[in-house]
This record gives structure tokens, sequence and C-alpha cells, in this order.
């Protein structure tokens, strides 16, 4: 049973998208239980391919298909997972931020959460402040993550921040910003509750505040 | 030598005698509100029309006192030729690519009126007419877009990127080869229309891809780039591109465009002797939030490191004041 859940967790790392599905199978077959492929597999590989990722070993193309692979893998498993009702880590709602249209870093960082067991509302690019005072009001997100490239766009993350405290929604949400732009100095100027500098920092960031 | 601007600029780029001082030259835009206002031109005007282009370019010279004129502010021009759905933004929005032609890496068609389509002729035209201007007196600079950064704009960065990390290595070698000849057919053409050397933007950059992937994917297309490009070129890959200097070396540029994040000691000792280098005050830290002082403190320190152009690391942001860009000049006019 190790073996199949080694064997898993060596496929996201390497990006072995063809193989997983396989893999998974024969694990759930051999006896594996879902939580424990996610938790020891595939939380487990995308963990360490964060590290990875954070020294410099690996670069984005990697880590897209490590994320690829785990994705294919949890859409075996979900299913299973949703009939034995087992908890999610927490809601998060992630985007980038009004005018910015680059979200590959926005991306990266959703699927190294999923692969840590948060469900993740994705709302894309180039959401504007009511949007997502609404969108939290609706979904009540345990956080709320804004991505940003560019430096023009880097003062809609004050905004959003602003407009949550006018709307009373602030105290029930955190709020964790990254991008290539932004960095710990700017994210407490703006009220954030925290800052990730790639998206294995900005799972580690989210885990700190369930 | 004299010290004009465009001697400065061409000793520097050739690692010649150093003049008077270092010039001050922007591989990137430099366009800024401030800078819109006082040329009277903005965005997207500045991108569309050969006329609004040159002025704007021309208020880098004459209004900032760069030594040099560079005409093309956004990544777009080409893209946009090739059948792109350019969305060319406003005074506050740089362009961007609305849809991914080759998404699926089908076969990439450079139209044989690729030179004539719009978007190139308004930046050949311009070239044509700060030649006219300011020709031999500011460095007139082009810019091209290299395979890799086209194939970005052709398939989308993350599908581009997604098949280098599942292998798929014909595809994407595919996709260069095919959009080279755009690379160096709009070279060549701004050379003949008059920029006196062109800046090759790439974006194989330390923040997305690794020194591997350059090294097995690109520089065999670099290396045949500045062999069929005859006239000088400048590399621009933004990003921590540290742990790559020497192959940008190795490709065979005259000189790399590089940022803050990569030290210009090291970038010197390690490089400095087989291409010249061209930077790296900081954009978002200092151009754009800090003093001029603290622009003037890292354009010096470039400087002393030896750095032969001094400029901003990258495009600078729309709303970098005036004032810290001019920091940049300052400091090139203390001399060495």
């Amino acid at each position: 049973m190790a073996d199949h859940i080694e064997t898993i967790k060596a496929a996201v790392v390497n990006g072995a998208h063809k193989e997983i599905e396989d893999l998974v199978r024969k694990a759930l077959d051999g006896g594996s239980g879902p939580e424990q492929i996610i938790d020891a597999a595939m939380i487990a590989g995308m963990d360490e391919v964060g590290r990875k990722f954070s020294q410099n070993i690996i670069f984005v193309p990697e880590m897209l298909v490590a994320a690829l692979t785990m994705k294919k893998g949890l859409d075996l498993i979900k299913p299973l997972l949703k009939s034995e009702n087992v908890e999610s880590k927490g809601t998060i709602v992630m985007c980038t931020v009004k005018g910015d249209v680059h979200d590959i870093g926005k991306n990266l960082v959703v699927m190294m959460l999923e692969g840590a067991g948060f469900d993740v509302v994705n709302l894309g690019v180039d959401q504007s402040v009511e949007t997502l005072v609404a969108k939290v009001r609706e979904i009540k997100p345990a956080i709320l993550g804004l991505s940003a490239l560019l430096t023009t766009t880097m003062p809609e993350m004050r905004r959003v921040i602003e407009a949550l405290e006018a709307g009373g929604l602030r105290k029930n949400v955190k709020v964790m910003v990254g991008g290539a732009p932004v960095d710990a100095d700017f994210a407490g100027k703006i009220g954030a509750d925290g800052y990730g500098k790639d998206a294995a920092e900005a799972v580690a960031v989210a885990r700190s505040f369930i | 030598m004299k010290s004009s601007s465009h001697n400065l600029v061409m000793s520097a780029l050739y690692g010649g005698r150093r003049g008077e001082r270092p010039p001050a030259v922007n591989p990137t835009s430099i366009a800024c509100h401030e800078l819109m206002d006082a040329a009277g031109v903005s965005f997207p005007a500045a991108h569309l029309d050969a006329a609004a282009m040159a002025e704007l370019a021309l208020a880098g010279h004459e209004i900032t006192g760069f030594d040099t004129v560079m005409p093309e502010f956004s990544v777009d021009q080409e893209v946009a030729a090739l059948g792109a759905d350019v969305d060319w933004g406003d005074r506050n929005r740089m362009p961007d690519t609305k849809s991914f032609l080759y998404a699926d890496f089908s076969d990439v068609v450079v139209p044989d009126d690729f030179l004539e389509r719009p978007s190139m002729r308004v930046l050949l035209d311009a070239l044509a007419i700060l030649r006219r201007h300011v020709g031999g007196r500011a460095a007139v600079i082009g810019k091209v877009m290299g395979p890799w950064t086209l194939s970005y704009h052709m398939a989308g960065t993350q599908n581009f990127l997604l098949q280098i990390g599942m292998g798929e290595k014909d595809r994407v070698r595919k996709m260069l080869d095919q959009l080279m000849p755009a690379t160096i057919a709009s070279a060549k053409a701004q050379f003949r229309a008059g920029a006196d050397v062109v800046v090759l933007a790439d974006h194989a950059t330390g923040n997305l891809v690794g020194a591997y992937h350059y090294e097995d994917l690109l520089l065999p297309y670099h290396k045949i780039l500045t062999a069929e490009i005859e006239g000088p070129l400048i590399l621009h890959v933004c990003g921590n591109c540290s742990d790559r200097l020497e192959l940008f070396a190795e490709a065979g540029f005259d000189a790399y465009h590089f940022e803050w994040v990569v030290d210009a000691r090291s970038a010197v000792e390690r490089v400095g002797g087989r291409m010249s280098l061209v930077g790296n005050v900081n954009n978002t830290q200092t151009l754009y939030q800090g003093t001029p002082e603290d622009v003037y403190r890292q354009a010096r320190y470039a400087i002393a490191a030896g750095v032969q152009m001094i400029g901003p690391e990258c495009a600078i942001p729309l709303a970098t004041p005036l004032e810290n860009l001019k920091a940049i000049v300052a400091a090139v006019h203390q001399g060495y």
C-alpha cells in the first residue's frame, strides 16, 4: 500500500500526467483510501514541487505539468470523497485585480492550494472591487487571494481591502496578496493579512490562517 | 572622441572608448504619464500612429535627456501583424493580446505582407521619422520580439510553458522555427528604416523558465538570430537571469539589458568582457515608488560597477514620476 502512495507522489513530482490515472486506480484497487492518496501522495507531492520551485530546481513548466498531473488524479478521487463527506480545509476566493490579465502566477497558486486540499473559487482575471465585495458577501470565503503582475494594478489591492472594510466584511475574511511587484512591505502597508513570494509560500500563508 | 549622445551610446555598445560620461539608454519604454503630457501624445495613439509614436520617443531624448530614442512602447507590434487580436489599451493600460491564434500549435503563417501590416508600418515609419530628426545626434533604438516571446502571444504563455513541461519539444521547436523569420524580417527592416541598434526582447526569464530550458530550447535560435541579423543587438530578458548570463554572452549578443535583481558588479565581472551591459535601475521600488535620490544612488552604483549604459531595468510603470527618470540622466552627467 505504501508503495502505491510513494509511486503516486513521485508521479506528481515528476509530472507523469499520462500515468497518474492508472496509478490512482491501482492504489484504490489495492486498498488505499482516498484521503490517504490525497494527503500522503497528492498534497505531499505538491509540497515537494513547491519546495523545488522555491529553490529554483524546477520552474513554471514543470510546476504546470505537476499540477496537471495532480488534477487528473484528484478528478478520479473527488467523487469518492463527496460520498464520504470529507471536510474541506477551507474556501479561498482567488483572482487577479482590476486591469490585470496576467494570471499564470495566480493559476499556480490556485493549483497549489487545490493540491493542499482547499476549496478554491477561481474568479479569473480583471476583477473589479465591486465584484469582489459582492463575491465575498455571497461565498463567505475564509481567505481572499489577490494577484497583480503590474505596478499599475497594485493599488487595486488596497481599494479591495478598503471596500471590504467599508462593507463590514473585513473581519470575516483573511486577505493574502502576491505577484511580481508585490512584497511583504507593500502587503503590510495596504493592510493585507499575508503575502507569499511564490505559490509554495502562498500555501503556507493560507494554512497559517486556517 | 566627441561625446555626443549618439557616439556615447555606440561606443558603449561595443565596449569602446568611454568619452566624458556613460550614456543614459532606454532599450525599453520610458513613456510615463508626465512624459505623455509634456509631449502632447498619449496611449494608445503612440502605438498606432507613426508621428505620435515618434513624437513620444523623441520626448524621451529632448525632455527627459536620455541619449536614445526608442519608439516601440509595447510588445505587440509584431504579434498584431501576425494576426493576433490586440487590445491597444489606453493612457493607463498597456496593450495586450486578447486571443491566441495558435493555441493548438498548428502551423504558423507569417503573412507575405508582414512588414506592410499597419502595426509594423507604424513602427518602421516612426523609426524613419526619428532618423530624420535626430540621426547621428541621438542613438535610434528599434525593438523586436524574439521567437520565444512571439510564441507566448501566439499560443498563450501558460499553454506554451505547459508544452515545455510536458516534454513536447518538437511542438515547441516547430513554433520557434516558424516564428523566427518574423523576428529576422522585423529586425532587418528596422535597421533599414533607421535604427542604429535593435533590442531583441525574448522573455525566457528566470521567473518562468530555467537556464536549462534556455540552453536546450532557445540558445540555438539566438545563435542563428545574432548571425543572421547583421546590425548590433541588445538582448532584453527581464526578471532574475543571474543563472544564464554566460549563455546570453555565448549567444553572440552585443549587449544585455538586465534588472536590478541581477547584481551589476557580479554581472560585469562575469560577462562584461564579452558583451556590454545596460540597466539596471529598479522599476517598482525605486523609479516608481522611490525618490530621485534613490534613483541617483542606484544609477551611480551601476556606473561604479562598470555597467556601460545606464537606464531603467525594464519598461517603466506609467505613473513613474518624470523627476525620477531625470535622476538617471543627472547620474550619468556626473561622469565616471
